[in-house]
């Protein structure tokens, strides 16, 4: 398999959230990763400390251009995550828009990440970039719930917003959308989350489909971060296995996440003792040791076709 | 296995040098990496362009710190690899004596990089920073032959000059030291190069031993970057698994090499005839090609009173072990 991804995240010394979160699992399933760090800092910024350095739109742009210089700039696809800065998403955007015209089939994977449970968590400044400028040229989006709403102005409160939702999220560009967690009830009781998926084709014969997909997806009392991050690249590796079949490509996706996850918060409690809450330390993603796992994720859901 | 790898390297966006060339192996062997990338250039220095940023000591610095705060600053292991700033390099050697100190028994794995072929390809003021400061606090040093004689300031013309400037190496503090090529005329002809090896121990008793071995390294007629990096790396790794046994550390460790360069000449030649060949040779060890690291073992004794060498078993990679009756 030669599939060579662009991805412009951050990098932690020590830790697994963006650049770190993506790379491995990726390589470990034979994709090229290039990796261009947009901050190089010591560690998530959920533990007590964290230091380092961002990256400027310009140095971004000098990175890039050492790449097409030495007319390597072909790429499968690109994915992007979490972002902080206007200047630099807009330099990502034209940087996007040139590796299109060099190869009209790149599919871009993008995290629009926003916020969550209610708040944005990025400057609000970012908000009409994704809105117009990013999610407009994006093939894959992962939005959680509050992120799609925001980018719809649409609230989400059944299933049936979730998927005009994600109807309106293909109007604005990609063709495949997952809103990778909800507060709408699940099936299963309280101790399940639900994810949906929603992926718009065009038949030979020009017509439009859509398949849609629904996700019980089983709660950790924990909070992790990076697992967004591992979520889009694992997407986008399945959806590369699996190009017409989102229904799989979820399962395989939803599935490694559920084994890193678990095999991370039984490390972590472990680590942290008997009724103890574990610390971010503790709580970093066991990434390596999950090796097996990203590369043959058994299934652990089965995602159910909606209308 | 719970194992913390802090590697402070170079980043490049494409391809595979420095921490490129280092971590996803190591993660692949399941060690835990932390990385310091101590540039990151769109692509290492060897294409017609390149481009990017540098860190500086005090960024360094400030990383650490950072790593610190949150007291997660345990290691077993630091690997570095090509510099080309002395205060940088300090700064490296101030922070590694610091997590000596939070852990003693953290082995420090150093590439030497000063150059090859006779010429240093660093800024000549990096050598008395590797000689006097970096090498004194290494555990295992990687240096080319040229390296290993600027380090001590002694020529090898034959195997006998290897030994003694591994020896004069020991002296400066790593107790394993590996030349990773020299021009020593190989035992199978000009389409090989000579490796040597040498780790010294110390025993329950007290008393020191050294072995030391020696490799005949299947020559690729190409010039590859990163391919020191993930050396040393794997050096790293191997001896881990195999801290008391060098020459089956070696093994490992030449054997990957071997993998990874056979399939990058292919792969660039477009060609598989040369796969083909190996795998046919190899078979005779149940050596799988493609496999990363299997054991492809002919063990070979030689004793100071025997020069006759009892060969075992022939293959590509040939590995001598060198015992003395005396240290």
């Amino acid at each position: 398999m030669e599939c060579r991804v662009l991805s412009i995240q951050s990098h932690v010394v020590r830790g697994y959230v963006g650049n770190k979160s993506a790379s491995f699992p990726l390589q470990v399933l034979g994709f090229e990763v290039d990796s261009i760090n947009s901050v190089q800092f010591s560690n998530h910024t959920g533990y007590s400390h964290w230091k380092g350095q961002v990256l400027t739109a310009d140095e971004l742009h000098v990175l890039y251009e050492g790449i097409k210089l030495n007319k390597v700039h072909q790429y499968d696809y690109v994915l992007t995550g979490y972002t902080r800065d206007t200047s630099f998403l807009e330099m990502v955007v034209d940087i996007i828009q040139e590796l299109k015209r060099a190869n009209p089939n790149l599919v871009y994977v993008c995290d629009p990440v926003l916020g969550d449970h209610g708040s944005m968590y990025v400057p609000q400044n970012l908000y009409p970039v994704y809105k117009n400028k990013v999610v407009p040229v994006a093939d894959i989006i992962t939005p959680n719930q509050f992120e799609a709403e925001l980018l719809t102005g649409k609230n989400i409160t059944t299933e049936k917003d979730a998927v005009e939702v994600m109807d309106l999220l293909h109007a604005m560009g990609p063709d495949t959308v997952v809103i990778t967690s909800s507060d709408l009830p699940s099936r299963l009781g309280d101790r399940f989350l639900v994810s949906l998926g929603s992926q718009r084709k065009v038949r030979p014969d020009g017509s439009r489909t859509t398949q849609r997909v629904r996700m019980e997806v089983h709660k950790v009392d924990a909070v992790f971060v990076g697992t967004g991050d591992l979520f889009a690249a694992m997407l986008l590796a399945w959806t590369h296995h699996y190009p017409d079949d989102l229904k799989m490509a979820c399962e395989k996706t939803f599935s490694v996440m559920h084994h890193v996850i678990q095999r991370t918060i039984s490390y972590a409690h472990e680590l942290a003792g008997p009724g103890r809450r574990p610390s971010p330390p503790q709580l970093e993603l066991r990434m390596v040791q999950s090796k097996a796992d990203i590369e043959d994720p058994a299934i652990v859901l089965e995602a159910t076709v909606i209308s």
